[in-house]
This record gives C-alpha cells, sequence and structure tokens, in this order.
C-alpha cells in the first residue's frame, strides 16, 4: 500500500558498525570543495555588485539564515509526521494511512514554488509561507518511513510483547518504535536534504537563506555569487545528510 | 512451587469471527489438572492455537467459561492476566533490540520487582535453562543460536514464576537434532518446576516426549481423544486419532516405556552385558538388543542391577503396558496419573 520507503543505506562493516573512511570523507570532500571556492573567488577581480554580496558578514547571515529554516521546518516536520505516521499505523486506523499517504503525496508532487505563490496570495510575504512550504513539501518521507518502519516490524514480536503482558502503549515504546528508528531516521535524513534544496525557494518569499546570493547572481548575471550561492547549497545539503548518517548511527539500537 | 499448580478449565468454549458462519472453535469443554503438561495436538487449521491463545485472552472467547485455579479469567484484565501466564512461541519472540537480560526482565520489571531481585533472577534462570549468565546475559538475540534462542524463551515465560504455561510450537522452528535436546531438557525441567503446561503442537511424537496427557483435536478444536500418551497409543478412540499413531503403535510404545518395565531378575547377563539406567526407554533397550547383544542390564538410579532385558521381555512389557492401558480408559482412571480423577472423568471421551 505504501510508497517504497527510504531504506538506511549506511554503508556498515560486519560487526555492524559504519565504515569510518565514509565519515570521515564527507567532512573532507566539504572542506576541499569550500577551499576550492575560497580561493578561486580570491583570483577573481570582483567589481561592487559582487563585493557587496561576496564578503563575510552577507554570506553568514544568508547561511545561518538557510540552516535556521531547515531545521525548524524539519522540526515542524517530525512534530506533524511522526505522531501522524504512528496514528495511522494503530490497528483501528490502518484503513486511513492509504489516505494520509496520498495527502502527504500530493505535498509533494505539488510544485513548491507553485505553493509559494499561492500561499502569498493569501498570506503576507515572509518566514512563515516559507516554512509552511517546506513543511508540505518534506512531510512524506518521515510519514511514509515512520508507517513502514512500524508496519515492517514481525507481527510475532508485537503478539510476543501482548502476550507476555505489555499494554498498548509499552508495546508501542518498548518494542514498535525502538524498531523503527533505522527505517524512521532515513526517512528523517532525506526530509532534510529535500528542506535544504526547497530553503533555497524562500527568496521568493523573502524570507532569506542562500536562494538570495543564487537569484542576485543569476538576476546581475555575475557568475561568481552563482557559483558561490549553488556550491554553499550543496555544500550544507552535504553536511546535513552526514550529520544525518551520524544520527541514524548513533540513535540506532543496539542489537539489531 | 509444584504446591502453587492451579487448575485451568475450559468450558464450552467457542470463538466464532465475524463474517465466517462456521466457528474456529466449536463449543471446547476440558480439564488440565494442575501440575500437568497437556499437548493440544492436531493438523494446521484444527484451532488449537486459537483454543490456546483464548487462554491468555489474546484471542476473546466468543462465548464459554475459562477459569484458571478457580478463577473466572474472562471478568479480569487481559494484561494483568498475561503477566501470570508464561508464553512462548515458535518464532520465539525475543525482542531484538534488547539483551539476553532484559528480555528475560520483561515481566519483572513490568510487575516493578526491585533491581537486585531482577538481576538475581535473571541469573537463576539461565542457569536453568542451561545458558552461562556471565557469557549470555548481556549479549543480544541475533548473537545466539536458534537453540539458545529458544532457551531464553523459556527463560522469558518463567521469569515471573507464572502457574501457567501456554506454549505454541515452542521447538518447531530447530532443527531436529537441537529440538530433541530441548524436548529431553523441557521434559527434566517441568519435572522439578510442575507448571500447569498447555502446549500446541502438531509433531506427535513431540507429544508422547512430552504430553502428560495429549488432547487429539480434530477440526475447529473438536477433541476426538484425551488421554495419557500410553492410553492413546494403546487404545486410539477412533480412525482420526488412528491417522496420529499410525501402524507403528508397538514401536512409538517403545519410545515412551521406561527400561525397568522389561527388567526381569531372571534374565541373566552373559559377561559384557550393556548397561542402561531407569532414564533409558525400551526404545533404547531394543536399539541394543538388535545391535547383537543377547540381554542388556538395566540399572537403577543408585547403580544396583535391576535385572537383565532381552526380547522377550521387552515383548512382555509392551504387552502388559497396553493391557493396562485398556481398562484405564474404560473405567476414566488414568493408569500413570494421580490427578483428581473427578477433574477428569466428564472431559474424557469414552472408547
Amino acid at each position: 500500500m505504501t510508497a517504497y520507503a527510504d531504506m538506511p543505506k549506511v554503508h556498515r562493516d560486519r560487526k555492524g558498525r559504519v565504515n569510518p573512511n565514509r565519515l570521515v570523507l564527507t567532512p573532507v570532500l566539504i572542506a576541499a570543495a569550500l577551499t576550492v571556492l575560497y580561493l578561486w573567488v580570491h583570483s577573481q577581480t570582483l567589481d561592487s555588485i559582487e563585493q557587496r554580496t561576496l564578503n563575510r558578514a552577507y554570506l553568514q547571515t544568508a547561511v545561518l539564515q538557510h540552516l535556521k529554516l531547515t531545521f525548524e521546518a524539519t522540526a515542524l516536520i517530525l512534530a506533524i509526521a511522526i505522531p501522524l505516521g504512528i496514528a495511522v499505523s494503530r490497528p483501528r486506523a490502518r484503513h486511513i494511512a492509504p489516505v494520509a499517504l496520498g495527502v502527504a503525496n500530493v505535498g509533494q508532487a505539488f510544485p513548491a514554488i507553485g505553493l509559494l505563490v499561492l500561499l502569498t496570495t493569501k498570506l503576507d510575504v515572509g518566514v512563515k509561507v516559507a516554512m509552511i512550504s517546506i513543511v508540505a513539501y518534506g512531510v512524506l518521507p518521515v510519514l511514509r518511513n515512520t508507517i513502514v518502519g512500524l508496519q515492517q516490524i514481525d507481527p510475532a514480536l508485537t503478539e510476543a510483547a501482548r502476550g507476555i503482558g505489555m499494554r498498548p502503549r509499552q508495546v508501542l515504546w518498548k518494542i514498535e518504535l525502538p524498531l523503527a528508528v533505522p527505517v524512521l531516521l532515513a526517512g528523517v535524513r532525506t526530509t532534510l536534504v529535500l528542506a535544504v534544496g526547497v530553503t533555497t525557494l524562500a527568496t521568493f518569499v523573502n524570507a532569506g537563506g542562500l536562494g538570495d546570493i543564487i537569484v542576485n547572481g543569476l538576476k546581475l548575471n555575475r557568475l561568481p555569487v552563482q557559483i558561490t550561492g549553488a556550491v554553499l547549497v550543496m555544500c550544507i545539503a552535504y553536511f546535513v545528510d552526514w550529520l544525518a548518517r551520524i544520527a541514524e548511527d548513533a540513535l540506532k539500537p543496539r542489537g539489531l | 512451587m509444584a504446591d502453587t499448580a492451579v487448575t485451568i478449565e475450559l468450558e464450552h468454549l467457542t470463538k466464532t469471527y465475524a463474517g465466517v458462519a462456521a466457528p474456529a472453535v466449536d463449543d471446547v469443554s476440558m480439564t488440565i489438572p494442575a501440575g500437568e503438561l497437556v499437548v493440544f495436538l492436531g493438523p494446521s487449521g484444527c484451532g488449537k492455537t486459537t483454543t490456546m491463545k483464548m487462554i491468555n485472552r489474546l484471542i476473546e472467547p466468543t462465548s464459554g467459561v475459562i477459569r484458571i485455579g478457580g478463577e473466572d479469567v474472562l471478568g479480569t484484565d487481559p494484561v494483568e492476566l498475561r503477566r501470570r501466564i508464561g508464553y512462548v512461541i515458535q518464532s520465539i519472540g525475543l525482542f531484538p533490540h534488547m539483551t539476553i537480560a532484559d528480555n528475560i526482565a520483561s515481566v519483572p520489571k513490568m510487575l516493578g520487582w526491585p533491581k537486585a531481585r531482577i538481576t538475581g533472577r535473571v541469573e537463576e534462570l539461565l542457569t536453568l535453562v542451561g545458558l552461562d549468565p556471565a557469557t549470555f546475559a548481556r549479549r543480544f538475540p541475533r548473537q545466539l543460536s536458534g537453540g539458545q534462542q529458544q532457551r531464553v524463551g523459556v527463560a522469558r515465560a518463567l521469569a515471573a514464576d507464572p502457574p501457567v504455561l501456554l506454549m505454541d510450537e515452542p521447538f518447531g522452528a530447530t532443527d531436529p537434532i537441537t529440538r530433541l535436546r530441548l524436548q529431553r531438557e523441557f521434559r527434566r525441567l517441568q519435572q522439578d518446576l510442575g507448571k500447569t503446561v498447555i502446549f500446541v503442537t502438531h509433531d506427535f511424537d513431540e507429544a508422547l516426549v512430552l504430553g502428560d496427557r495429549i488432547a487429539v483435536l480434530a477440526e475447529r478444536s473438536r477433541i476426538a481423544q484425551y488421554a495419557a500418551p500410553l492410553a492413546l497409543l494403546a487404545n486410539p478412540a477412533d480412525d482420526y486419532v488412528r491417522s496420529f499413531t499410525g501402524n507403528s503403535t508397538h514401536v512409538r510404545l517403545l519410545g515412551i516405556l521406561t527400561a525397568d518395565t522389561a527388567a526381569d531378575p531372571g534374565v541373566i547377563g552373559h559377561g559384557a552385558e550393556p548397561e542402561l539406567t531407569t532414564a533409558a526407554t525400551l526404545r533404547d533397550v531394543t536399539e541394543l538388543l538388535l545391535a547383537g547383544h543377547a540381554t542388556v542390564a538395566v540399572l537403577d538410579q543408585t547403580g544396583t542391577r535391576l535385572g537383565g532385558a532381552d526380547f522377550t521381555t521387552v515383548r512382555r512389557a509392551v504387552a502388559a503396558a497396553q493391557a493396562q492401558a485398556r481398562p484405564a480408559e474404560e473405567t476414566d482412571a488414568d493408569a500413570d496419573s494421580d490427578a483428581d480423577a473427578d477433574s477428569v472423568s466428564d472431559t474424557e471421551i469414552p472408547a
């Protein structure tokens, strides 16, 4: 009934530990990309328009705005999607799960930029509109993986839990949720990366972020500005993915 | 511990699923005597598991009465009830994200035992099922073999010392050698613990090894025959029961009769005579006789020779067991049971 979930794809060695090389590789590549970018930009002669964007204060503000929007939207997504995923996985509500997934699918299928424009006609421009759009776009992976993560648990395990006298709430908290964590976190990771991407559109509703830099570069036809914006977004996406991978490994229950 | 064992009574127990005309379990009445291991034997889909799950109310009965130790359990909180009933299933159902110690401690923790008592109990139980606590307590289920996992499953079920155990094909998923070992260990364990056990299986040989009594169940959990293994083999009630016992009833009898039944002091050994104790079965005796030994010495637990066994005494022992089982079935008094005859008589099917 569900779309395919994003399965945990951390590469582990035989003892189940994350391959340390892969965990080191990502930050090394990010550092390399940022260094190359820095050296290249410095080798260019920047005109006054470029200087107005490519300075420490401006970049720092954009990056921080971008991260803030991404993480706040993701937190909101978790607060909505995880309880909803749990609710529709309960035996009595199982028939609602396809409906919830359908709605979440529409959220992701609908172009985020279109939603931004539509929302702006009703609400004023600003962070609120950006947040709503990111949340609508990013709910699906977490919701889907919460549902799939709970559904993939061997029914014999939950029956054993009930059979030894756990109450439904204890079965959920002690058995189901811990066992769903790896799949659930894979969904969170996908959502985080999506959110980093969609947050670049926040610039169109005057909510800041690295979209400001990219759009500036495009409008004023300044290549160093465009490239700086694009590379920074990419680096943030990889960085967030790397953080999520560490979280996956740290939060995954031992013994699985 | 045996004196705390309880009787389980089922009266007109019926389960009908919505939208299905025929009941899955139809009007089952039986008494499981305190401290006995009763096997529900039947083919897949006969309702034996459904009947068992109604006892801990994982499945709610449509009608009927279940009494455990005289208490009507349908009026109690099912969760509280389940904490007083050990439960072992075929797929073992160990929680993969918890250590062996935490798995075993599940029920005591829910019952709010103090930490020290739980730790002590976990060690006691691991030792009881033959696993070294120092080695296994902190491991995770996937680090254990199937047989070891199933031992932990039994330990978890015993954790809060429940008077009743429900076991649903607990050894079904293990290989034949492990299975045989687990069966023997469990029989020994049960002799010490004296729990009231309901054991579901479709394996007749397992039923013979473990059961104090066997309930042969037909479709919709109808009781075709409810009797001790010996009586079942010697005197199957109908063709359905005979389909389980098959043509090898005599050979199977060898497997449940102990070696001392064929020991005759008049049978004198000749020199290098193999020796067996009373823990062995006539099957072991026959094996040695077929291997070429003229006689086998049967010793009691202290090593004293009870007598010798040869083909003649084995044949005599089997015939005697059959003769003893037949009238026993007719008079409702079970040959090898010391249980209260009244509690059994109304549930037994006349031969």
